[in-house]
């Protein structure tokens, strides 16, 4: 009898309107962060095995041309992949039209970081939702709390003997709202911070590929500088 | 780029987060409710002082409910004790010493076969206990920790030894308290039944005497009317005189019985009034406001009147104290505390004479 009206179900359905809810509200935010917890996982160690991938034969030796040409121009790519479509791309286009090697380098610097900064935004996506979870929810909690405990207050105050066992159940009920805000966000809090830390050492390396990247076009361009100037 | 999120096949859908965060909460759910009955389990298999504990509890009531089977039986056996003991008392004793000890012998079978019952309930919860205890010893072996067990099992037996000896030696003090108790019943309503005897015996050594009186006026009469026949008045003044002395036997007569009665109900009576006195008693003290300049030998005597109901008719003073203040302080003590309703609780008779009492005022008491 006792185990039956203290259980967390049975407390949950006896709670009032408004902290119920709550409850739903907190779970609702729960399932929807922990959808986004598995959606940016697989999609962060997706992006890691590409970027692997794609580093190890960008290293092999290949012709740079040989690789542009691997990537089929209507399937736009990802990662550090993307990275260096758009920058070869600019450089092909404005290797014609110019023979300054400066302005050359600049047109692909800022293509380049243009794809960067698109590759920056689809990696974090999400990842705000994340923090506003687990910043929000035992809040959100509390909130239910302090109702669910007004509520009983007030209906103390009808009965004639206030012992604990009438104030208990109320209480009980009243806590579920605070457990399951802790509930939400502290998952969220976790692989928020877990996420962006990853999200943040991928684009380091997009970073770091696009200036190496820049730093072989420049190369590429100085010997073919060199040779109009030179002659 | 937003729109080309879908086509690409390295980006993630949203199906398969979600299937799993779901699932994820469905476990959590299933988790909370599993972890309810494991929980409570947990205790059974735990700990054995816990189930022991138990034991004990259960043990103390069912001696209680020994005692109060026990107690029962004495109630149910008071009347049979109360009642033939009085009568046969007075003309002879050794028949009631012989009952008084057969109820006895019997009263003792009776707390033998309880204490028999008890012994075998006893004995009952005991193998019971040792049974558990035995189990438990097992399970705890296999848990390595058998001697531990026993010892405590073995310290446990014997602390229940110890109270079930208490509680005997309980129900024993219990019962041989009541036996005195009624002991003194009998002995009390036995004189009772002496006084009302000796009452009787003494109304009939009356009436006698009365009626050898009468027999000796009737037969002087007979002389009287052979002698003076022929005289009608004087005639008259006998049938006059013999008219009049029925009327005083027939008085007599009432006033015995009166007599007898007053003295059946003399003691409760007594006490009533002394109740009564006493309540008035307590509210006078109550009452009275003892005059600044009052001595400890001071004291007044205050005639107080009663209605039927209890108001407050008149107060005298019967003896002063010589200090007129005292004096007018113990009359309003008995205005202030007056109205004594609680004299219509009275038997009537009480009632006719407590409508007017004396009390005594001295200061630290009121007689």
């Amino acid at each position: 009898m006792n185990d039956n009206t203290m259980s967390i179900p049975h407390l949950i359905m006896s709670a009032s309107t408004v902290v119920q809810l709550v409850m739903l509200l907190l779970v609702v935010g729960s399932i929807l962060s922990w959808v986004v917890i598995f959606q940016r996982s697989i999609a962060l160690r997706r992006a890691k095995q590409e970027y692997n991938q794609f580093e190890e034969s960008f290293w092999s030796g290949v012709d740079l041309n040989e690789l542009y040409r691997e990537i089929p121009a209507d399937d736009p790519r990802h990662g550090a992949e993307h990275v260096f479509q758009a920058g070869f791309r600019e450089f092909n286009r404005l290797m014609p039209k110019t023979r300054n090697a400066d302005s050359v380098l600049d047109g692909v610097q800022r293509s380049m970081r243009v794809a960067w900064s698109r590759e920056e935004d689809r990696l974090t996506q999400h990842l705000v939702f994340l923090a506003t979870v687990a910043s929000a929810s035992p809040y959100i909690g509390l909130f239910g709390t302090v109702w669910g405990i007004m509520g009983s207050f007030q209906a103390l105050s009808m009965t004639q003997q206030a012992t604990l066992a009438t104030v208990a159940p109320w209480i009980a009920e009243a806590l579920i709202a605070t457990a399951m805000g802790l509930f939400a966000a502290i998952p969220a809090v976790i692989f928020y911070n877990r996420l962006s830390n990853e999200a943040a050492r991928l684009l380091g390396k997009y970073e770091d590929f696009a200036e190496e990247f820049h730093a072989i076009l420049h190369r590429n361009l100085q010997g073919r500088d060199g040779k109009p100037n030179a002659s | 780029m937003a729109t080309d999120s879908p086509r690409d096949p390295q980006d993630v859908g949203y199906t398969l987060p979600a299937i799993l965060a779901v699932a994820v909460h469905a476990l959590v759910v299933v988790l909370s409710l599993i972890s309810l009955p494991t929980s409570t389990a947990e205790p059974d298999s735990s700990s054995i002082v816990q189930a022991t504990l138990v034991g004990t509890e259960t043990f103390t009531d069912q001696a209680q409910q020994v005692t109060e089977q026990q107690a029962a039986m004495n109630r149910a056996a008071e009347p049979e004790v109360a009642d033939p003991t009085p009568e046969p008392e007075p003309p002879a004793t050794d028949t009631s010493q012989q009952e008084a000890q057969q109820q006895a012998a019997e009263e003792a079978a009776q707390r033998e076969a309880q204490q028999e019952e008890e012994q075998r309930a006893l004995e009952e919860a005991q193998a019971r206990a040792e049974e558990e205890a035995q189990r438990r010893a097992e399970e705890a072996q296999r848990l390595a920790e058998e001697q531990a067990a026993e010892s405590q099992a073995r310290e446990e037996e014997a602390q229940r030894q110890r109270e079930a000896e208490e509680q005997r030696a309980r129900e024993e003090a219990e019962a041989q308290r009541q036996r005195e108790a009624e002991e003194q019943r009998a002995r009390e309503e036995a004189e009772a039944q002496r006084q009302r005897e000796a009452e009787e015996q003494r109304a009939r050594e009356e009436a006698e005497a009365q009626r050898q009186r009468e027999a000796e006026e009737q037969r002087a009469r007979e002389a009287e009317a052979q002698r003076q026949r022929e005289a009608e008045a004087q005639r008259a003044r006998e049938a006059e005189e013999r008219r009049a002395a029925e009327a005083a036997e027939a008085a007599m007569q009432r006033q015995l019985a009166g007599e007898a009665e007053a003295a059946a109900n003399a003691q409760q009576a007594q006490q009533a009034a002394n109740s009564f006195i006493n309540i008035v008693r307590r509210a006078v003290e109550q009452a009275w406001i003892i005059p600044p300049g009052a001595s400890n030998a001071m004291s007044a005597t205050i005639q107080v009147r009663l209605g039927p109901s209890g108001e407050l008719l008149a107060t005298s003073i019967v003896t002063s104290s010589g200090d007129s203040t005292f004096d007018r302080s113990a009359m309003q003590a008995v205005e202030q505390a007056a109205p004594f309703g609680e004299l219509r609780d009275l038997p009537a008779e009480q009632q006719r004479n407590l409508r007017q009492f004396n009390l005594r005022f001295t200061p630290g008491d009121v007689r």
